[in-house]
């Protein structure tokens, strides 16, 4: 798409930017929600976690003020085309944002209840890693966003096939751990819907690439993509629990 | 049961009714219309846009030869309704505007009856054998026109005396008296407050049940509503034609793209 002039209304223009900039400032505020969260988990740090569950107030506070100023921009500018695929987008991605926010939430909270627990074997490493790639992702679909670069949004929807995976694998270690010793099960089943919140948020990110791929062409990302979690339809994902049976 | 459509402009694709091809208009040495190609469904509602001066008021009057009234006007190429060549020799253009009705921007009622008004038409083109006939199209006209039951008690006062946009939707029950065909509308809301415009808008949707109409607009909000078809002029070229629900979501050129959404084009 070429690049659009603006608009005779320039107060149009001060409309679109302002959603577009809230926009951003929620993004900027969960990419630290959710970096902080997972470094909240690997140093058992109560304060951090504490501090990412009383920040995310301010994530919702967004979105609600986002809906308003969007609402706002349909009833009195009537925006078609790509302004209206403009405030649809910033729509959607807020509540994605949200989401992400809540999930980062989540995480905070559970870290509250680990610090308690024994470190199970190296797993707190490896979730602040799959938290790293999905912030890097989300900061990737930001500047997709902002740049209208349709290439790069598909790279980050390709890239959530990562996250999945690194989840698949984080679920076989905490099974493992779990069967290993079952003291371990009251942290496993923390950490493990931590790795699922995670994935989740990678699936947010996900959403907000096709927003971008909307935005800028119109359509909906080609192709259905195959899902790479596939512990909730394949039982021999699970480690082989017959083994000592053999 | 069946699946409804998404949005009532999902409309089935419809014949052809009126066909333009190569069409070029010059007024003097000034060439308004440029290379014109653009097929008009038959009922449906089909909008024209674009900035003052695109060509989309003039290419509507090459469809009723309106514009052979223009002395310096010229117009070639070809336009054919129901495959007919609308600029053949042979064809009388008062009988063409008997089948292509026009409104125009300003409601002009004739300085007569409300009754002399419906009538004058059908008169004329010997539509009615009797006054019982005559009467009835002129019922049936009212009607139509969505304002029966505002006049049916004073058929004799004089049209002018009605409100702007009662005037409007008695200058619409005149063009179908004659039973066109085809509609024209040029800008037939700009002259109306919000509450008639809506409801020669709501006319404007039954009378495509019978008729293709074709409306200049400079409303983009009202093709919008009331088209399911729009074609965008800019400068003399159909820069884009499609329908109506993806011109304004997802246009294809960017100076539609520029234009319906208000930016310097």
């Amino acid at each position: 798409m070429s690049e659009l002039k603006q608009h005779i209304a320039s107060a149009f223009d001060r409309d679109l930017e302002g959603i577009q900039a809230q926009i951003m400032k929620m993004g900027g505020l969960v990419e630290a929600a959710i970096m902080q969260s997972a470094k909240s988990l690997e140093t058992r740090d109560e304060e951090l976690a504490e501090l990412v569950r009383r920040n995310d107030a301010a994530i919702d506070a967004l979105e609600e003020s986002l809906n308003e100023e969007a609402a706002r921009v349909i009833a009195l500018r009537a925006p078609t085309a790509s302004d209206l695929r403009i405030v649809l987008s910033v729509m959607r991605m807020s509540a994605n944002l949200e989401r992400m926010g809540d999930l980062s939430k989540n995480i905070a909270k559970r870290t509250g209840v680990l610090v308690q627990m024994q470190a199970i074997g190296g797993t707190a490493p490896s979730l602040r890693r799959m938290a790293r790639e999905v912030e890097l992702m989300l900061k990737d679909a930001l500047d997709a966003y902002i740049q209208r670069d349709e290439a790069l949004a598909e790279d980050v929807i390709e890239r959530d096939r990562d996250v999945d995976q690194m989840y698949n694998t984080l679920f076989r270690e905490f099974l493992t751990f779990m069967l290993e010793d079952p003291r371990n099960i009251t942290a496993c089943m923390h950490l493990h819907f931590i790795a699922k919140n995670i994935e989740r948020m990678g699936d947010h990110v996900t959403s907000i690439a096709e927003q971008v791929v909307f935005l800028t062409t119109g359509r909906k990302p080609d192709e259905p993509r195959e899902k790479a979690d596939r512990t909730s339809t394949d039982a021999d994902l699970a480690p082989d629990m017959d083994k000592d049976g053999d | 049961m069946y699946d409804a459509p998404h949005t009532e402009r999902d409309v089935d694709q419809q014949d052809i009714k009126i066909s333009a091809r190569k069409v070029q208009v010059y007024y003097g040495t000034t060439h308004a219309i440029k290379d014109v190609d653009c097929d008009i469904e038959d009922k449906t509602v089909t909008a024209f846009i674009g900035p003052s001066g695109c060509g989309k008021s003039t290419f509507l009057r090459c469809l009723n030869r309106m514009n052979d009234t223009i002395d310096v006007c010229r117009v070639e190429g070809d336009i054919s309704i129901d495959g007919e060549d609308i600029y053949d020799k042979r064809v009388d253009p008062v009988q063409l505007r008997a089948k292509v009705g026009m409104v125009f921007q300003k409601p002009n009622p004739f300085p007569k009856s409300i009754y002399d008004n419906i009538a004058y038409g059908p008169r004329i083109h010997g539509l009615a054998k009797s006054k019982a006939d005559l009467d009835e199209i002129v019922e049936k006209s009212l009607r139509r026109g969505a304002i029966w039951d505002e006049v049916k008690d004073r058929l004799d006062a004089p049209g002018t005396g009605l409100s702007g946009g009662q005037q409007q939707r008695l200058c619409i029950a005149r063009a179908i008296a004659t039973e066109p065909e085809v509609l024209l509308m040029d800008e037939p809301c700009s002259a109306l407050d919000p509450i008639a415009t809506s409801q020669v808008e709501e006319l404007i949707d039954e009378l495509r049940q019978d008729y293709s109409v074709v409306i200049v607009t400079h409303s983009m909000q009202q093709a919008a509503r009331v088209s399911q078809k729009t074609a965008f002029f800019h400068l003399g070229n159909l820069v884009e034609f499609g329908d109506t629900g993806k011109i304004f979501t997802n246009p294809v050129d960017s100076r539609t793209e520029s234009y319906i959404t208000g930016r310097i084009g």
